[in-house]
């Protein structure tokens, strides 16, 4: 059978079972972000944009968390058209809404305060990865149908904490006229790529048990019997 | 006759407890029930069985593919139907809807044949009549049918049911024991169940588990028999009975080791399945 044949088909069903109302509140308030620094008028800084964008960023991510939520996981289960398949499709999908929702923030930061695009948009594409990464890892390693709460409120609190704490020497939250801008988006750059990478991965699925069984929860609705 | 399963020392662990214990099991045509109490393994059998997860250790085949393999895990998902315990589906979609979207994840893309077979399960899962309705609005028996359609579509050889009878009402019940009875003809069905009716009704064959492992694997008719001699009638409970209940006419009706001169009384599967259990030190409830 051809896997080209059955996602061709399959682009309608999976198309309705994205969550598109949840991606747009997270887009919708990503943009009103965006707005930010042309609504403050003529006080607007540079920092100002730059932060503005970074939370629109965060804001369309949590909304992206909740993308491979499947309540007919395990209807689903074992079936022969492969997660990834499924879970591709609703990227694909997606892709496109996110490309021309992060173009529009962009355009939305007047001119004059915009940081470089190219670097900024690593940034954001950073972000969304760790949202998508994150509930792809929680499927792979868990029984749950809906990971996108869960990962969504760790994506905030990382948000909120990570340019709080992270340690100054990684300089992942510069602004433009820092010397070590450029440093620190080779390292976005990276983080993006480890990121990535994780995903593919959590795209798999198990043939043999491996570790991490920690993180499973029981198979059935009652508990084993016995320790 | 060569068996559709065949499974040898499956075991599997959740975390520091034991799920599965050297399970061996063989599988041909016709409807097997696998009984047990809550926590006993059931469902981590039949998920194994159903490829949804791995085993840690052992091996099985189904339909003579190895699903430890990627290539041959697909073959059996190709010839497989799975009825999971709790079923999920997408809410917005009507029954319609969401059975052919399972048989396009079943590969079935040429979408007149697929219309015509959804169609043709959902009538025999009783939902002609409300194909068109969002599951959503249907009761918990109707979803149940839903799911019962959703494994039944693309004619699987081998059929994984976990509990699918559970919380439906007696009329639900009667119509869902005819649907895997009419299920049965032909494939091979894997009932997991808490109703030892369904079995004694449905299965040709019944593997008892209790704390990972099978206690016992025969007809029904040879599990009742282990109750033969150990059934009793009394007026009051019986203190040497692993279990005893009154009965709807006064009197007690008593499973265990019966004293001499007892009035005995024929056994049922239930009274086989509840001293295999106790011989399994399990706890037994009446």
């Amino acid at each position: 059978m051809s896997g080209g044949a059955v996602s061709a088909v399959l682009v309608r069903p999976v198309a309705r079972t994205v969550p598109w109302r949840t991606i747009a509140v997270g887009g919708g308030l990503g943009l009103l972000l965006a707005a930010g620094p042309r609504m403050w008028g003529d006080g607007a800084t540079d920092w100002l944009a730059l932060t503005a964008l970074r939370a629109s960023a965060v804001a369309f991510a949590l909304g992206a968390a909740f993308l491979l939520d499947d309540p007919a996981r395990h209807t689903t289960a074992v079936v022969p058209t492969r997660r990834a398949v499924r879970h591709g499709l609703r990227l694909a999908l997606v892709a496109p809404v996110a490309a021309l929702w992060w173009t529009a923030a962009l355009l939305l930061v007047p001119g004059s305060l915009r940081p470089p695009a190219a670097d900024v948009t690593v940034e954001a594409a950073t972000v969304l990865a760790l949202a998508l990464t994150g509930s792809a890892f929680a499927i792979r390693w868990g029984d749950g149908t809906r990971p996108g709460q869960a990962v969504a409120g760790f994506l905030l609190a990382s948000a909120i904490l990570a340019p709080l704490f992270s340690p100054g020497s990684w300089a992942l939250f510069v602004t433009p006229d820092d010397p070590k801008w450029a440093l620190s988006h080779d390292r976005w750059t990276l983080l993006l790529c480890a990121v990535l990478a994780v995903g593919a991965v959590c795209a798999t699925e198990r043939a043999r048990r491996a570790g991490l069984r920690g993180l499973r929860s029981p198979s059935g609705t009652s508990g084993p019997s016995r320790a | 006759m060569t068996p559709t399963v065949s499974a040898s020392g499956l075991s599997l662990r959740h975390g520091g407890t034991r799920a599965l214990d050297d399970v061996s099991l063989r599988l041909s045509a016709g409807v097997t029930g696998l009984l047990g109490p809550n926590g006993a393994g059931k469902t981590t059998l039949l998920r194994v069985l159903a490829t949804a997860v791995p085993a840690d250790r052992g091996s099985f085949t189904v339909l003579g593919h190895d699903p430890g393999t990627s290539r041959g895990r697909q073959e059996v998902r190709r010839r497989l139907g799975y009825l999971p315990q709790t079923p999920g589906f997408h809410p917005d979609f009507t029954a319609f809807e969401f059975v052919d979207y399972v048989a396009i994840l079943k590969e079935l893309t040429d979408r007149a044949a697929r219309h015509r077979e959804v169609r043709g399960v959902l009538d025999e899962a009783g939902l002609g009549d409300v194909r068109g309705k969002r599951i959503r609005k249907l009761s918990g028996g109707m979803r149940q049918r839903v799911a019962l359609a959703a494994a039944l579509v693309g004619d699987p050889a081998f059929l994984v049911l976990d509990e699918p009878t559970v919380g439906l009402d007696p009329e639900q019940r009667m119509r869902f024991r005819e649907l895997i009875a009419r299920a049965g003809e032909g494939r091979t069905v894997l009932l997991s169940t808490h109703q030892t009716e369904d079995v004694a009704m449905l299965c040709h064959r019944v593997v008892v588990l209790a704390d990972g492992t099978v206690r016992f694997d025969g007809t029904p008719a040879e599990l009742t028999a282990r109750a033969a001699g150990r059934v009793w009638s009394s007026d009051g409970r019986d203190p040497g009975a692993k279990a005893g209940w009154r009965t709807g006419l006064g009197t007690f009706r008593n499973v265990g080791d019966p004293p001499a001169g007892a009035d005995l009384l024929e056994p049922t599967l239930e009274d086989g399945y509840l001293l295999t259990l106790d011989g399994a030190g399990a706890e037994v409830t009446a």
